[in-house]
């Protein structure tokens, strides 16, 4: 495991040390820690079943550590709900990205945090401030709409991924958690979220990018974890690994290996698809060595 | 869509949003269609209804809308917030029984009952609502159950209390006259007699519609009924507006209560039920989706003026009493229809 | 005693909230108004015996609660457990009586509303052993199902009452409402209004659980057709929604009703009511019960195999004061 203590005046805006967290006698994850700086994505890899969304939930403030320390600008904390973790900067896009489809864009930008001006006794919506807010903000992070009072479902999926990012930079997160936000995308639709992570790193916010896919990750990422069954299986910078082998972490080359011996032993067409996975094993440059026995 | 960053001062108003037009916008309101529906009934009983043309027959036919579409502004509201109530019919009734049974055995001033009942009537709405945001059981189910206690407790306490099915007469206990100037009074305007209700009617249709699009508990109401977790994963006290929505339906069901209380100066145990369902309809006529998250106050005050314009329109023009709810089904069919038809084009139009 | 129960219920109602010292009515409620006195008698010394009442009434209804009121009082005066159930729904009903046979009564008192779907379970009482008495409802058949007697009204003679009435007093239209769709008894009353009375004749259909919607109803349908000049409704609460829709409407209809209850009388003294028809719904339930008691202590048969009938009873001007003083102690 590597360490950054090479630059001790630099606390990291997020850090986990050593955190498990159990339920009931399953342990849902196991000494995991982690980093996050400002003006840098970490990326979080794994498989379904990983440990990535307690993690999240852990950071997010939905679930306490059941051992291990999380600290937030140095100062060890203990969250009881995501509200308080909201209010130390760090704010979760979750996959359904907490949006109310049928509202208008404004709306929902603003939804939560609505901004009020008085209005004798009462206090109404600011609409005029809260919509030209909207546009700016979205303009900001390069999304031009037409119309703000479109109702956010209209959007694109990357689209609506992007409100709900730039609505939690304008609200003042420091981190920012993005689950799995290009899962349910294509490859376009990819790289327009891609580019507003960019950007969020770039106004200086620290940002923890759940992900499994590498292709993904890599470009972005300054850090990777990887997780694996609740446990880390390697977390590195990113001189220190390149993207084949990230690819091939994540792929897990044992896994490759097995899946190649069981075709071998297919016949004649599931042979053929076992030459096609060899070479694609040696051009990811997987060198683990196949396991003994079968 | 367009990604093209423009020029680098962002004008304030969008060019492209001149284009759209202010009628395609009023369009895709959801009220839109029932209007269209309220205009095409009301053409269609004013050209077969002779009587139908005067305008003491308009008011009457608002007085009747007003009494389902006080109740219906707060069921849209309640709708709109993702959840129904079945209690609303008979929870008028229990109001009225409340307030006139207090006043009666404590020999009480009239506005003393008026305002127990409303503390009752606000129970009431709380039980509902809590019940349905800590138990998570659908509130169609946990209101069908309320709906039926309300109307046991309707019966079971009048008899007890009374020893009748129906309240005493109320009519000379003190406060009774400026209780019935305030709920169940009349004046004449033009020579036509006007139901003071209607005046309410309007006033809470007004509020009903500013706190929905100018205020942040409307922007939760839209929020909590389109997408709860979401509402909540944002901060929004999606319990708290659910809770409320159930309280405001029971203020404005104690409401007509109270005008039913002093238009007739007694009440019968087994009255309101089945208005629950007008409440709902007179909602979604006026383009509430029943899923929730969509809708508006003025809707469901059109929707409750279709109802009742098509009740009244049917005896205005003299058809056939035996198929009166034939022709009311069939009315309302052919309003929601032409709602629906209305927002399929306005949504196209987008 | 019986008094404080039903302060303590009320105060309960109440949700504990205190009534203020300036919060008193001076006028009206119930300190101004004595309680009522009730029918009283001497108590039989025969055995206790169980009598099962069960009748189609929605519960909730004035009528059905006059009936059981009757019932009370013969019961008590009997020394009878009197068990009383109903259901509108002539299968549930159908299902009482056989619940009342399997619990083995002393007899038992129906209505008939239904009589294909209710004869079968009589018989099986009479079969039983048990003795049957039918009121109210089911004047043409209860001969052929083997009750012992039956006590109640014919419907149609007391629309046929009504329509006579209508004509004497020179009306020309009259319109029946209908505060119910699709029940026998209500449709026989219209049409006995029918068969008697010398002018035109017009049936509505109302919402009797809305009393706003039903006087709205009744107003649009006297402006529609303005040469009605008299209306008859066939539920004492409806009368009063016809009174304000005759307000509301400017017509100069007159009005009667069918049924009875306590805001009837100040109504026809006032003279916005003309008449009420009353079936004595009391004497129903009390003949019930105390012709099963008489059968049960004596072998006695009310009635010869006749109807025995309790109405019409025409309440008007004449003799309002008179009934009047009993309908306020809720058993007219």
């Amino acid at each position: 495991m590597t360490t950054t203590t090479e630059a001790p005046a630099k606390t990291p805006l997020v850090r986990l040390t050593a955190c498990d967290k159990s339920y009931g006698n399953i342990i849902a994850l196991g000494g995991i820690s982690l980093e996050v700086d400002a003006g840098e994505v970490t990326c979080v890899l794994g498989d379904n079943g990983a440990g990535k969304s307690t993690l999240i939930k852990i950071i997010a403030g939905l679930h306490k550590p059941s051992h291990g320390s999380y600290e937030v600008d140095g100062v060890p904390v203990t969250f009881d709900s995501p509200r308080e973790a909201l209010e130390r900067g760090i704010a979760t896009v979750y996959q359904d990205l907490a949006v109310v489809p049928l509202m208008p864009v404004w709306r929902n930008f603003f939804l939560g945090n609505e901004v009020r001006k008085r209005l004798g006794p009462v206090r109404r919506l600011d609409i005029d401030f809260m919509r030209k807010t909207t546009k700016k903000e979205l303009l900001d992070m390069g999304i031009d709409l037409r119309d703000v009072d479109q109702p956010i479902g209209t959007l694109s999926g990357g689209e609506r991924q992007c409100v709900a990012i730039s609505r939690a930079v304008y609200f003042g997160a420091k981190v920012l958690i993005l689950d799995e936000p290009t899962a349910a995308l294509g490859v376009k639709q990819s790289g327009v979220v891609l580019k507003y992570i960019v950007q969020a790193r770039e106004r200086g916010l620290g940002v923890i990018f759940i992900t499994h896919n590498p292709h993904h990750a890599y470009p972005v990422g300054d850090r990777f974890l990887l997780l694996k069954r609740g446990k880390a299986i390697g977390y590195y910078s990113k001189d220190e690994i390149t993207r084949d082998e990230l690819t091939a972490q994540m792929a897990g080359g044992a896994e490759l290996d097995e899946l190649h011996h069981e075709l071998q032993r297919g016949g004649k067409a599931a042979a053929e698809a076992a030459h096609v996975l060899e070479e694609e094993v040696q051009e990811l440059g997987i060198t683990h060595e196949p396991t003994a026995g079968s | 869509m367009s990604q093209t960053v423009a020029t680098p001062a962002p004008p304030a108003r969008d060019e492209r949003l001149g284009r759209r037009s202010a009628l395609a916008r009023l369009l895709a309101r959801p009220e839109m269609g029932a209007l269209v529906g309220a205009i095409v009934i009301y053409i269609v009983f004013f050209i077969v209804a002779a009587p139908f043309r005067e305008a003491t027959s308009l008011s009457t036919v608002l007085y009747q809308s007003s009494t389902y579409g006080i109740v219906a502004v707060a069921v849209a509201l309640l709708m709109i917030g993702g959840e129904f109530d079945l209690s609303a019919g008979v929870a008028v009734t229990s109001s009225a029984l409340v307030a006139s049974m207090f006043s009666y055995q404590f020999t009480a001033n009239m506005w003393v009952g008026v305002v127990v009942s409303l503390v009752v009537a606000l129970a009431i709405g709380f039980v509902n609502g809590y019940l349905v945001v800590k138990t998570a059981i659908p509130s169609f189910l946990v209101t069908l159950g309320t709906f039926f206690m309300l109307r046991g407790l309707n019966l079971a306490m009048t008899k007890q209390v009374t020893g009748n099915v129906a309240t005493n007469d109320v009519s000379n206990i003190d406060g009774f006259g400026s209780a019935q100037n305030v709920f169940a009074s009349q004046f004449t305007v033009g020579g036509v007699s006007i139901r003071i209700t209607l005046l309410w009617w309007i006033l809470f249709v007004a509020v009903a519609t500013w706190v929905l699009l100018r205020t942040r508990v409307g922007n939760w109401i839209y929020a909590v009924g389109g997408s709860a977790p979401s509402s909540r994963a944002v901060g929004v006290p999606v319990n708290r507006v659910k809770i409320g929505l159930f309280m405001a339906v029971s203020f404005l069901c104690w409401f007509t209560g109270m005008h039913t209380l002093f238009a007739f100066n007694t009440v019968q145990s087994g009255l309101g039920v089945g208005n629950e369902f007008i409440y709902i309809v007179a909602a979604v006529v006026g383009g509430c989706l029943l899923t929730g998250g969509y809708g508006s106050a003025i809707g469901a005050a059109i929707g409750a003026f279709i109802f009742g314009m098509a009740q009244l329109g049917i005896v205005y023009a003299g058809w056939n009493p035996d198929w009166f709810y034939f022709f009311l089904g069939a009315l309302l069919l052919g309003a929601i229809l032409l709602n629906t038809y209305i927002r399929r084009r306005a949504e196209a139009s987008r | 005693m019986f008094r404080s129960r039903k302060r303590l219920l009320a105060a309960v109602l109440a949700l504990g909230l205190v009534v203020t010292a300036g919060g008193c009515s001076e006028s009206g409620g119930k300190q101004a108004e004595e309680g009522a006195a009730g029918v009283g008698a001497g108590k039989a010394s025969t055995a206790r015996i169980t009598i099962a009442m069960v009748t189609h009434g929605a519960p909730g209804d004035t009528f059905w609660d006059i009936i059981q009121k009757g019932a009370k009082a013969a019961a008590e005066k009997d020394n009878v457990d009197l068990k009383y159930s109903s259901d509108p729904s002539s299968g549930n009903q159908a299902n009482l009586i056989q619940s009342a046979i399997d619990s083995k009564v002393d007899g038992i008192a129906v209505t008939m509303p239904d009589p294909p779907a209710l004869i079968p379970v009589i018989k099986k009482a009479i079969a039983a052993g048990i003795p049957v008495v039918a009121i109210n409802a089911g004047i043409t058949s209860f001969a052929e199902s083997g009750v012992l007697s039956y006590f109640g009204s014919d419907e149609s003679l007391a629309g046929e009452a009504g329509g006579t009435r209508a004509s004497e007093g020179g009306y020309k239209h009259v319109l029946c409402v209908i505060q119910f769709q699709g029940q026998v008894q209500l449709e026989d009353r219209c049409n006995g209004v029918k068969k008697t009375f010398t002018g035109k004749w017009t049936k509505i259909y109302v919402n009797g659980a809305d009393r706003p919607s039903e006087q709205s109803t009744i107003a649009a349908k006297l402006k529609q057709d303005p040469s009605i000049d008299f209306i008859i409704t066939l539920g004492a609460p409806d009368a009063l929604a016809a009174i304000n829709a005759i307000k509301d409407s400017g017509s100069k209809a007159k009005l009667g009703t069918f049924d009875f209850n306590p805001q009837i009388p100040p109504k026809i003294q006032s003279g916005e009511l003309q008449f009420a028809i009353d079936q004595q719904p009391y004497l129903q339930g009390y003949e019930a019960v105390d012709s099963l008691w008489l059968y049960k202590a004596n072998g006695n048969i009310l009635g010869g195999g006749k109807p025995t009938l309790t109405g019409p009873f025409l309440v008007d001007k004449q003799n309002v004061d008179f009934v009047g003083k009993f309908a306020a102690a809720g058993t007219r």
